[in-house]
């Protein structure tokens, strides 16, 4: 176990270099190279929010930071579930010829999927402090915490789903539709209230993603610190699913190679 | 310090058929349901069988054998890529392997951007793939191409680039797989000066390769393996021998 972690670190330059050529190569030969992961967000906001505000009839200036919010970690979360489920039949060739462990290859994913997040919530931070200044204080500070916490997640979790997409070829395919389905009962776009309202509770206090969507909203919309329960559900989720990954990977992690 | 060697002993390596057979979720239901026909039953593929050998520090070890004998199985088992199925594996030393030589390249960085990243991929520092570029842009002799995106280079010149990052860090124990044998004749006389130099540091090279000439050249050992058994472990000379034969090869 702690050996094999010294070996993720030792591999540090390479998976570091890794997640910064996927960020390049992603934004090389563009106009606008980086802002792309700030102007995107912003403008499919700027269209949900036009369309949401006048169906739900809710106030604009608020409502826009939650799409927002919602947007930029939902793509994270996609990225590597659907993404991070192909990590390792994309790194074939690495894993053929040298052994690296493999959970590196998915740490690629969630080291340069977070660089996109952080840089798409530069604008999350200018347009709330613009719209909602009264809520800049001390607790902003907590927003900070949903990197590293998503990351904890993101990593067994894309880890575990390459595994199982290694062994099935069809997990990728279907994945797509589970997280549509995901997406629908979370409080992504919709407010959490319009859940309650419609006597959906469960789907807001039990849900994981809601949770830590709080660890961001909760400073940056309200003002407010997350709750202690927002916290324990982000972190129990992520031991939990660390627990079964490094079961799952103590199993097959040999095997992968004969399955690429 | 510890010695370079690799030991196994009984040795045998077998490719789960699963891996070919039931890719999806469905064949592997459909599979359930249907009954075992025993023509076109796939069976796991045995690609090592018993293979006990010693190799130690300053052997360069040649392996013969038609294709799909397991040379290459044998080479990635010692490299620690595809886990024995039984029988015992030691491997002291740190292992340097080419095989597939195009890998971890960009081809839309420079040669000289490449040597760091390749490094890089070979668990090396960048500080120290800064100390060593002179080096290999040197041994490489690319000219100015070095500074050219890789996507231009030709085959022969990404192998000589590969050739160079590859050999130039120390290893103690050097896998190589078909990979002498591309580049310029100009080339050839360096790469095996340097196959030698690294052979003189009293390494460990395992080579697998079809080019009897430079086998017979470099090797001082000659293993053949014939449809996964180690028929011949002995002089490099008479491994040959022992191949042509088998083989039916005058």
């Amino acid at each position: 176990m702690f050996s094999y972690f010294s070996r993720i670190w030792a591999a540090r330059y390479f998976w570091v270099h890794l997640a910064l050529a996927d960020l390049r190569s992603r934004w090389r030969r563009s106009f606008f190279g980086v802002t792309w992961s700030i102007i995107q967000p912003l403008g499919l906001t700027l269209l949900l929010t036009l369309v949401f505000s006048r169906m739900f009839n809710t106030d604009i200036v608020t409502y826009a930071p939650y799409i927002l919010s919602g947007i930029i970690v939902w793509e994270y979360i996609s990225a590597n579930t659907i993404g991070g489920a192909l990590s390792f039949v994309q790194a074939d060739a690495y894993i053929k010829q040298c052994n690296h462990p493999l959970a590196i290859y998915t740490l690629r994913n969630v080291l340069g999927s977070v660089i996109v997040l952080m840089l798409a919530s530069v604008s999350l931070y200018g347009w709330v402090a613009v719209v909602l200044p009264q809520n800049i204080g001390w607790c902003w500070l907590a927003t900070l915490t949903i990197y590293p916490i998503l990351m904890m997640i993101a990593w067994p979790v894309s880890t575990l789903l390459a595994y199982i997409s290694t062994r099935f070829r069809d997990v990728p395919h279907a994945l797509g539709l589970v997280m549509q389905a995901l997406w629908f009962v979370s409080p992504v776009y919709f407010e959490a209230k319009m859940f309650k309202n419609g006597g959906l509770h469960g789907l807001v206090d039990y849900n994981p993603i809601y949770h830590i969507l709080q660890l961001i909203r909760a400073p940056l919309l309200q003002g407010e610190w997350p709750s202690m329960e927002n916290y324990l559900y982000s972190i129990g989720t992520a031991i939990v699913l660390a627990l079964i990954a490094i079961l799952v990977g103590y199993k097959s992690e040999r095997k992968v190679i004969f399955y690429l | 310090m510890k010695k370079n060697r690799i030991l196994l002993k009984d040795v045998n390596l077998h490719y789960a058929s699963v891996a070919y057979k039931e890719r999806s979720t469905k064949s592997l239901m459909a599979g359930a349901f249907k009954r075992k026909s025993a023509h076109g039953r796939i069976a796991d593929i045995h690609a090592l069988k018993n293979i006990s050998a010693e190799i130690n520090s300053g052997e360069r070890v040649g392996l013969l054998g038609h294709n799909g004998a397991g040379k290459s199985t044998f080479l990635k088992t010692v490299a620690g890529l595809y886990p024995v199925s039984s029988g015992m594996l030691q491997v002291s030393g740190q292992v340097r392997s080419l095989f597939d030589l195009s890998l971890g390249f960009e081809p839309d960085a420079t040669g000289r951007e490449n040597i760091l990243y390749r490094g890089l991929l070979l668990g090396l520092s960048p500080r120290f793939m800064r100390e060593k570029e002179d080096e290999i842009v040197e041994f490489a002799g690319l000219g100015e191409f070095i500074d050219y995106p890789m996507k231009t280079y030709s085959a022969g010149m990404q192998v000589r680039l590969a050739f160079a990052i590859s050999t130039m860090v120390g290893g103690d124990i050097l896998l190589l797989d078909e990979v002498i044998g591309a580049g310029d004749a100009n080339f050839m006389i360096k790469a095996k000066e340097r196959i030698n130099s690294l052979i003189e540091r009293a390494e460990i090279l395992v080579l697998a390769s079809h080019d009897l000439g430079s086998l017979k050249s470099i090797c001082n050992r000659g293993l053949v393996f014939h449809h996964g058994h180690l028929v011949f472990d002995g002089r490099c000379t008479d491994a040959i021998e022992e191949y042509k034969k088998i083989n039916g090869l005058g």
